[in-house]
Formats: structure tokens, C-alpha cells, sequence
């Protein structure tokens, strides 16, 4: 290898991209003993996917309760960076 | 001039990776999941080639007066507010964005002292690791771990220091009205331009320039393979910052990411960060608890990343052979958890904090300047004292 550092870089790209695909993964399995419910409430909170982003589209897809608490918690003043 | 051999392995690898995940994106989630991945290439692609930091830049202004790095950074700051001004007052009604808010008080203050210790001593700020991991520099690798884990410390504290003394979150364009609080601005930034400007002829008689072309063949090969002119790295980190504020819908951060991949690894070892108040509601605890891609700092932070690990290879410059020394190692440890706990406390980065910050009207970001800029003084210092550089007088 001509190049030790560049497989040091490789082995942490990697360990990064099996570490991405596993937390992808875990949160993308279906929970089979979920209610109706909580599975309505989860696909609910996923409409707003980013700490900003709380356009009308988003807003306008939920119920009028989840978006006061979604407005509330989403801003992007709160997170700081 | 010096003939660039580019890496095309890892052009070709690069290429790929960036093709494959903004597909997967867009597949898993939509479009602009995509687009906010491939703007955070963008970003990584201006800031290698143009080597466009914070860091070094303070640093040889503090030590030699040389501003060319800082009054770049006064460019960039000037033109992002321009843009962002109008936009966050609700000017064009067909686009809406937020500022990015931060209470002014302690945690600020000393949150940014901490992190511009670290920035001297990790050798990056928030941007600059990034972009230097992208390249292939393994002592940064070192430091974005140990900043990951200083940032996931910092929100385990964030409550206690939140609770310090503060004015709350002050917005400029709210207190005096858009325009009037733009144009004040810019009058600041530009008695500060002047001032650095006057302090290195003071110093050096002369001025560098931060504008001055490099000679590289044709315009569009230095454009693909670089390297830039600064002012190129300007141009292009505030047409893909605007381009963040837009698709995003609030400005360009980075640090958040960091908490949010420590905390999840936390988590994964058995630990319990939902217990920590800072994950435990709003917009943390969902991203806690969705895929790591579903996060908007994430996906831009690996494309940061992939941009400059395709401009690096373009350039013929990935992975320098440099070796990692002890003490080098030590100050990557040390440096990234200062940057890592600074940057959670400070609300932010050099980019989240500072850029975003000052770029969008809040008061936070002008606290976060000064007080980023007198840590890095100390850090400085302390690196002449570890024998990292020499000392005042002589070059870097």
C-alpha cells in the first residue's frame, strides 16, 4: 500500500456507511404489535422531517393539536445549530 | 506552474458515492432530501478548493496581521445577509425562512470561547473538519470523533447552562425592521473590513490579496480542478448557503449532526440520552428517533464531506502521507472535544453560530464573534507554548 492514510480513510468511510445503514434500517422496520394509533401518531411526526421546514403543506396535513406542539418544538432557534 | 495528477480512483469512487446516496435519498425520502445533499457537495467542492477556513485564517491574522483570510470571511458574511435579510422579513412571499436564533447570554459566551480554543488547537473549525476529513487528513479524523463526542456531552449539559444569565434570543430584523437593521450591519462589517485592512498595513506595509487569480490553464479546468482564488470559495459558499436557506428552510449548520450521531451511538451502547432534557422533546427527541438520514445536518455534513473528497482527488490531493505525531494527536483529542462541548453551548459552529447567525439578524452570532475570536487568541498562544508553532515574530 502506497498509502497507509487512504486506507485509514477507507476503514472509516466504511465503519460510517455500516453505521448509517444499520440506524436506516432499525428505524425503518415495520413494529408488528404497534395499535392503529400509535402507528398514526409516528407517520404524524414524521410529516415535519427537518427542525425548519414547517411549511403550510406540512401544517395542513395534520390535525390542528399536533401542529401547535409541532411548531412549538420544531423551531429552528431551539436547536441551536 | 505545478501539474495536477489527478486520483481517479477516487474521483470515479467519489462520483459514485455521491450519485448512489442522492438517489437513495430521493427514493427514502423526496427530492429535496436529495438537493440539500448534493448543496452540502457544493459547499465541500468551494471550501477545498478554494481552502477556505476560519481557522487558519484567525490564526495568521492574531499572529503575522495577515487579513486576507478574515476580510474574505467579511465578504461572505456581507453577501449572505444581502440575501438572507429579505428573505427571513417575508419579503418575497412565495419564500419563507427562519433565523438561526440563539439567546444571548453566557452559554454564548463562554460556549464560543471554548470552541475558538478548539478550532486552533483541533485544527479545524465546524466547516473546516468537514472539509478536511473530506481530504484525507487523518489527525481531523481524529478531531471529528473527539467533536462528536465533546458535542454529545455539551447537550447532556445544555440545560444548566441555558439556565445562566441571558437577554433571551434578540432578532436585529424584528428590533428595527429589515432594512434599516441590514444597512447597519453592513456599516459594521464594513468598519471592521477597514480596521483589519489598516491593522495589517500597520504591520506589513503591504496588503495581501485575497482576490489575486492562480494561473492553471483555462478558467473552467481551474474551476473543476482548482485550485481557487478565495474569492471564488465566497462566491460559491454564499450561492450554496442561499441555496440552504431555501430548500431548508433556516441557514447552513453543521454541530447539531454531531450531538445527534454521538447520542444515537450512546444510545446503541446502551445508554439513555432520552433522559437528557435536551433529547427528550421537540425536534432532537424526533431526530433521535428516525433515521439518521432523515436529518437535514446530516445528509449536508456527509455531503460536505463527499465534495471535498471529490475536489481533493480532482486536485491530486487526497490523503496526504503526513504522519500523525503524538503531540498533533493530542491536540486533535483535546481541540475536538473543546470544539465539539463549545459548539452545543454556543448554538452552533462557526457556521451555525457565527455565519448563520449574523447572516440571518440574530444578536447571538455578533457575541459568538467576539467571543470565538478572543478563544482562539488563547488557543494561539497556547500553541506557540506547546511548541505547535513558533513563536510571535516568526512565520506559521
Amino acid at each position: 500500500m502506497k498509502n497507509p492514510n487512504k486506507m485509514i480513510m477507507g476503514a472509516a468511510i466504511g465503519i460510517a456507511a455500516i453505521t448509517t445503514a444499520i440506524d436506516h434500517t432499525r428505524h425503518k422496520l415495520p413494529e408488528p404489535e404497534e395499535s392503529s394509533e400509535q402507528a398514526n401518531i409516528i407517520i404524524e411526526g414524521e410529516e415535519d422531517s427537518s427542525p425548519c421546514s414547517l411549511d403550510s403543506d406540512s401544517m395542513s396535513s395534520n390535525s390542528e393539536e399536533v401542529v401547535i406542539e409541532e411548531s412549538e418544538s420544531s423551531s429552528p432557534c431551539g436547536l441551536g445549530d | 506552474m505545478q501539474k495536477i495528477t489527478t486520483d481517479k480512483p477516487v474521483v470515479v469512487f467519489s462520483l459514485l458515492g455521491i450519485l448512489a446516496l442522492s438517489l437513495f435519498l430521493q427514493h427514502e425520502f423526496n427530492i429535496k432530501q436529495s438537493l440539500l445533499f448534493l448543496t452540502g457537495v457544493g459547499l465541500g467542492l468551494s471550501l477545498m478548493h478554494a481552502l477556505f477556513g476560519f481557522t487558519g485564517a484567525w490564526r495568521v491574522f492574531i499572529r503575522d496581521r495577515n487579513s486576507a483570510g478574515i476580510r474574505a470571511q467579511i465578504w461572505l458574511i456581507g453577501l449572505s445577509s444581502l440575501l438572507f435579510y429579505p428573505v427571513i422579513a417575508g419579503v418575497f412571499p412565495s419564500l419563507s425562512a427562519g433565523a438561526a436564533m440563539g439567546q444571548v447570554g453566557f452559554s454564548v459566551l463562554i460556549g464560543a470561547f471554548i470552541f475558538g480554543i478548539g478550532m486552533q488547537l483541533g485544527g479545524g473549525c465546524g466547516s473546516g473538519t468537514l472539509f478536511t476529513v473530506g481530504w484525507g487528513q487523518v489527525d481531523m479524523l481524529v478531531t471529528l470523533v473527539f467533536f462528536i463526542i465533546g458535542a454529545t456531552v455539551g447537550s447532556a449539559h445544555l440545560g444548566w447552562w441555558l439556565s445562566l444569565p441571558n437577554i433571551g434570543k434578540v432578532s436585529l430584523i424584528n428590533e428595527m425592521g429589515w432594512l434599516p437593521a441590514l444597512i447597519t450591519q453592513l456599516i459594521v462589517l464594513f468598519i471592521i473590513y477597514r480596521l483589519v485592512r489598516l491593522i495589517e498595513l500597520k504591520r506589513r506595509q503591504k496588503l495581501s490579496d485575497f482576490s489575486a487569480k492562480i494561473h492553471q490553464g483555462n478558467k473552467v479546468d481551474q474551476l473543476i480542478f482548482g485550485p481557487w482564488p478565495i474569492i471564488w470559495g465566497v462566491v460559491g459558499l454564499t450561492i450554496f448557503g442561499f441555496v440552504t436557506l431555501l430548500l431548508a428552510g433556516y441557514p447552513w449548520s453543521i454541530t447539531f449532526a454531531f450531538g445527534l450521531w454521538g447520542s444515537k451511538i450512546w444510545n446503541a451502547l446502551g445508554g439513555d440520552v432520552s433522559s437528557w432534557a435536551y433529547w427528550s422533546g421537540g425536534y432532537p427527541n424526533k431526530a433521535l428517533n428516525q433515521s439518521v438520514l432523515a436529518d437535514i445536518t446530516t445528509v449536508m455534513n456527509f455531503g460536505v464531506i463527499a465534495g471535498a473528497m471529490l475536489a481533493a482527488a480532482l486536485a491530486g490531493k487526497y490523503a496526504p502521507k503526513d504522519k500523525v505525531t503524538r503531540k498533533r494527536m493530542l491536540t486533535a483529542i483535546v481541540g475536538g472535544l473543546l470544539l465539539g462541548y463549545g459548539a452545543r453551548l454556543a448554538f452552533g459552529c462557526n457556521i451555525g453560530g457565527l455565519l448563520g447567525g449574523i447572516a440571518s439578524g440574530s444578536l447571538h452570532g455578533w457575541l459568538w464573534l467576539v467571543a470565538g475570536f478572543s478563544g482562539s487568541i488563547l488557543g494561539v498562544k497556547i500553541r506557540v507554548w506547546m511548541n505547535l508553532d513558533k513563536p510571535y515574530g516568526a512565520s506559521v
